[in-house]
């Protein structure tokens, strides 16, 4: 009984349903993702899909709190598809308690979708408009235009939902100050409540980086740090909150399901590639739709490798490593108690000097990265890797 | 074949003169090598040699040519290398001849080690067929260059043939000249059989293979053969002949060069100069053999990991082999562990071993900076040698250092001497003669400390005369010097493998060229980093690696932990491979991208 109370204490709170929709009409350049062409054949199989694997989860014993659908594309859908796999899902997990966000590009939006997803119970719009741009657009390889975006966002707005996300890409090669200042002072003025800006990366796989490795484009850190200040400096100046590395929000606005998972709660991925963490295990789906059918198929959930086990020392180094990222940061206390142990000695060495630095603030039980630390907050997470293994 | 119809020749000039070059040519001619796999600088086999362009080791090989008599001749050709550094290599490949085509390239004219190498060969006697080479560029002098070559080498003018290996211009002139000039095998009315050992390569299926230069009599499989400096027997498993590429034979026997496996399982009894006779029927003179080379450069190599320590070990040992002017021993470092100082012949040469270890045995490495063996008198009266700063003793125990200097013979044209005669007084050297070669250059000889002219005195040579510079050395005498050990220290803690001995007059400037290099090459951290250098005790300079400034990407949703965990095991790999000192990363190649100036 004691040893059961500790693995609920490890596990965390709440629980959310990550579900993926694969399909994505082009790829864009910089993106990684997994994702398949919307194929009606493949796009009945893939609902086919979801309900096997609906039916092969075992079900939670908590009330699942929050539910996100990302991609790929999950507005891609027709509406009558997402009308079917949103009552698949609460069917499945029942009603999300606090939030449910669904991922949309301005180009596939429609009123009778996002009907569809109002009337069952969505929450929370979040659309990738990445730039205002036409020029930058382009060359992002997006699909859309500006006008197009605008368009969505009105039908958004009109259908309405408790919270809207658009998402804004930074340093874009060939992009100036002024431009990426007039993209954020755009977005912030169009009446929405979350706003999320990400600095352009080149991860191998997409077709950004081989320009980059071409030596087409290149990486201009002090540009990226220039950038990244603009936009702390025009949200603040709208009434949006930073409260992570690169989300912005009206307070009561937060993406709940993002926070969880930062937080090491848990939750779990339903569909080709998606993660999970649950009952201290992390695993990922098979990132194929082939794979991910076949196995379903069989009467088995198939995963892209062994399961990771999670245990104490691993969640709360992920803890530390995503909880700084967070700008309310991590309460040393509650993590302390949740874990039944404090800093490794080398941490708290580490800790020290970046407070001595200006990186880090400790206030109480609390530590948190000051503008300076976020900057700089993967070599953070790098420094923290593997020092909590026992 | 007759002995009479063997003929053996080195080909040496100048570092970039054309030799390889030449010699593709020659091998083509001759039909050695097929048209069809024959690559340009065909005789630099070396990943190395091929990619930096330079030959590092001389490479024998042997090719039959019929001449315009219609006789066909053996001809051992060896190509040698150019570049001071492997200056004994040339000398030991001239030990296996009877003559040497000295080749000058028609651009340049007669440079440093043109003048050195003629020298040497003429030292062991041997025949000498000047050839003007690259006569097909359009900045050739040859008028210029027939000159010098009276002028400075003494040469006949009508004895030079003209050349071009890459118009292939010459080439049959020269074989001919090769055939007619160079002497018969000499040394082959000896009655016992007399073979030396010029060189030796390790392989790891057959063990060391040794060059040999057979000079009288025979040498075969199954024969009990004497090493006359040691008198280690052993027996002959296999003999063969280059072509370039080892071919067994049945036999060598005198004029012949090729090489020879036998059963000897410890390789480094194998001796470079020794002579070889037959067990059975043993000479009793050995043939003139040639002075060890010592290494004049020594620096720490450690293993990145410490676990690659033994690995490290293994892979000396091999090199070593190959190359009997690299020396090692163990030592240890407080920054660096467990590791070995290793002696070289002077910069480039512990660059390519350094760079071998890398490739050949996989291991990652840190090198210390290098340093020169110094001669202390302690108070006590004793004398020690120091290769490594950190033995240098207490500067209250120390009587007077020594250090070592080198005779330097430098070609240049006349209208840089001022700048030159400035560079050599920077570098704490003495120009004690002043010659004039021809109308437009002049030679300098002048004793300069050998430590000064590791760093950059060669590049800074080249810099000032646009390249018609040249610069050749030989050890010279230990002299008295104001020296002390420098000391740097990251972070506030000092980094022994980083220390140095240096000049008191030109401490302060070498401190802080140093911090600011250094603080170039460290990558920049979480945290502001110090690079101070120090003496005794004193911060003498200091320079700063500044923090960094953005390290932070985004995209981290979808729950996807492990695959954000895995971007940032992967920065975390980047760092394994430097050199962890506290808290500070450095790059492997940091000990060694601090020597240089660019
Ligand atoms: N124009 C011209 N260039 C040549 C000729 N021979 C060689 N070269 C060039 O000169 C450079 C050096 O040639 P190598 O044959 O490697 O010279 P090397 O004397 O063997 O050089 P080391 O072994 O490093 O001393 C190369 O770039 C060659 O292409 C020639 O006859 N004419
Ligand atoms: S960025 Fe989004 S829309 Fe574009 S290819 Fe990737 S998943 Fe599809
Ligand atoms: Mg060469």
């Amino acid at each position: 009984m004691e040893k059961f109370d500790k693995m609920a204490k490890l596990r965390g709170d709440s629980l959310g349903i990550y579900l993926h929709v694969p399909f994505c009409s082009t790829t864009c350049d910089f993106c990684a993702f997994y994702q398949e062409a919307p194929r009606r054949q493949g796009i009945v199989e893939y609902l086919d899909g979801i309900d096997r694997e609906l039916s092969l989860i075992e079900a939670p014993e908590k009330k699942v709190d929050t539910c996100f659908w990302g991609g790929g594309t999950p507005g891609l859908l027709p509406a009558g598809d997402l009308d079917r796999l949103c009552k698949a899902v609460v069917s499945k997990f029942g009603q999300p308690q606090h939030e449910w966000t669904v991922e949309m590009a301005p180009s596939s939006v429609r009123k009778d979708k996002l009907q569809a997803l109002k009337d069952n119970g969505v929450t929370r719009i979040s659309m990738g408009v990445q730039s205002w741009d036409d020029g930058l657009l382009e060359s992002l390889g997006r699909l859309h235009t500006s006008k197009l975006a605008r368009k969505a966002l009105d039908l958004v707005q009109e259908v309405g939902f408790e919270s809207i996300n658009l998402d804004l890409i930074f340093a874009i090669p060939g992009q100036t100050a002024e431009q990426w200042r007039s993209d954020l002072s755009k977005t912030l003025s169009l009446g929405i409540d979350h706003i999320s800006t990400y600095c352009l990366t080149f991860e191998e796989d997409t077709a950004l980086y081989v320009k980059l490795s071409e030596g087409k484009v290149s990486i201009d850190t002090e540009k990226e740090t220039a950038f990244y200040r603009v936009s702390w400096e025009e949200t603040e100046r709208a009434g949006f909150e930073q409260y992570e590395i690169s989300n912005y929000a009206k307070k009561g606005h937060e993406c709940l399901h993002n926070l969880n998972t930062w937080r090491m709660d848990e939750w779990i991925g339903v569909g080709p590639s998606a993660a999970s963490q649950s009952e201290l295990k992390r695993y990922s789906n098979p990132a194929d739709l082939k794979n991910w059918l076949g196995d379903l198929k069989e009467g088995r959930r198939g995963l892209a490798s062994e399961p990771e086990v999670l245990d104490a020392g691993i969640l709360f180094e992920d803890c530390l490593i995503f909880g700084l990222r967070m700008n309310e940061g991590v309460n040393l206390d509650t993590l302390k108690n949740r874990f039944g142990r404090d800093l490794p000695e080398s941490v708290k060495d580490s800790m020290e000097q970046l407070e001595g630095e200006g990186k880090l603030v400790k206030e109480g039980g609390k530590l948190r990265l000051t503008g300076e630390g976020r900057l700089v907050a993967d070599a953070i997470g790098t420094e923290l890797l593997g020092r909590f293994s026992d | 074949m007759e002995t009479e119809n063997k003929r053996n020749f080195s080909i040496i000039a100048h570092v970039d003169h054309g030799k390889t070059t030449l010699s593709d040519r020659l091998l083509e001619h001759t039909q050695t090598v097929d048209t069809r796999v024959l690559t340009s600088q065909h005789l630099d086999s070396m990943d190395l040699e091929r990619e930096r362009g330079i030959t590092i080791k001389s490479h024998p090989v042997t090719m039959n040519y019929k001449c315009k008599s219609g006789t066909v001749v053996q001809l051992n050709l060896m190509d040698t290398p150019g570049h001071v550094d492997f200056s004994y290599e040339v000398s030991r490949s001239l030990a296996a001849c009877e003559g040497a085509v000295l080749l000058i390239d028609a651009a340049q004219g007669v440079e440093a080690q043109t003048v050195a190498n003629a020298a040497l060969a003429v030292s062991q006697d041997l025949d000498i067929i000047p050839v003007i080479n690259k006569i097909d560029l359009p900045s050739a002098n040859l008028e210029l260059c027939l000159k010098q070559l009276e002028d400075i080498l003494a040469i006949p003018a009508e004895d030079a043939i003209l050349a071009s290996g890459k118009s292939g211009i010459g080439i049959e002139d020269i074989l001919e000249a090769v055939v007619s000039r160079v002497s018969k095998p000499r040394w082959n009315d000896c009655e016992q059989t007399r073979v030396l050992i010029f060189d030796s390569v390790y392989d790891a299926y057959r063990g060391a293979i040794i060059y040999i230069r057979c000079f009288s009599g025979e040498i075969k499989p199954g024969d009990g053969i004497l090493m006359m400096s040691d008198h280690t027997r052993a027996e002959v498993k296999e003999v063969g002949v280059f072509s370039p590429h080892m071919v067994k034979t049945k036999s060598l026997r005198a004029g012949d060069v090729g090489y020879l496996v036998c059963n000897i399982k410890n390789v480094s009894e194998i001796k470079i100069g020794d002579t070889i006779t037959n067990a059975m029927k043993p000479a009793t003179e050995m043939l003139p053999g040639y002075q060890e080379v010592r290494p004049m450069v020594f620096s720490g190599i450690y293993p990145v990991e410490s676990s690659d320590y033994e690995k490290l070990k293994a892979g000396l040992g091999k090199l070593q082999l190959n190359d009997a002017a690299f020396s090692y021993q163990s030592e240890s470092s407080i920054a660096l562990g467990f590791g070995f100082r290793c002696g070289f012949l002077g910069l480039l040469h512990m660059e390519i071993i350094q760079e071998r270890i890398r490739r050949e045995y996989d291991v990652e490495i840190i090198s210390t900076y290098p340093s020169v063996v110094y001669r202390v008198e302690k108070a006590d009266r004793e004398t020690i040698e120091v290769d490594n700063p950190i033995n240098l003793p207490d500067p209250s125990h120390i009587e007077r250092i020594l250090e070592p200097t080198i005779r330097a013979t430098i070609h240049i044209p006349n209208e840089y001497v001022g700048d030159i005669l400035n560079l050599i007084m920077d570098k704490r050297g003495v120009c004690h003669n002043t010659e004039t070669l021809d109308g437009s250059r002049l030679m300098l000889e002048c004793v300069v400390p050998l430590n000064e002219i590791l760093i950059d005195f060669n590049d800074r040579l080249k810099s000032i005369t646009r390249g018609y510079g040249s610069m050749d050395y030989e050890l010279g005498d230990y002299v008295e010097a104001k020296l002390v050990r420098m000391d740097i220290m990251v972070n506030g803690d000092s980094v022994d493998a980083f220390s140095c001995i240096v000049h008191t007059d030109k401490a302060r400037a070498r401190g802080k060229e140093l911090c600011e290099r250094l603080a170039e090459i460290i990558p920049s951290h979480l945290f502001k980093i110090a690079v101070q250098a120090a003496i005794g005790g004193n911060i003498i300079a200091r320079a700063n690696v500044s923090a960094m400034r953005k390290d932070v990407t985004a995209k981290c949703y979808g729950g996807d932990i492990s695959r954000k965990r895995k971007l940032l095991e992967k920065q975390k790999e980047g760092k394994r491979k430097m050199k962890n000192i506290g808290n500070v990363s450095i790059p492997p190649d940091a000990f060694i991208k601090v020597l240089k100036s660019d």
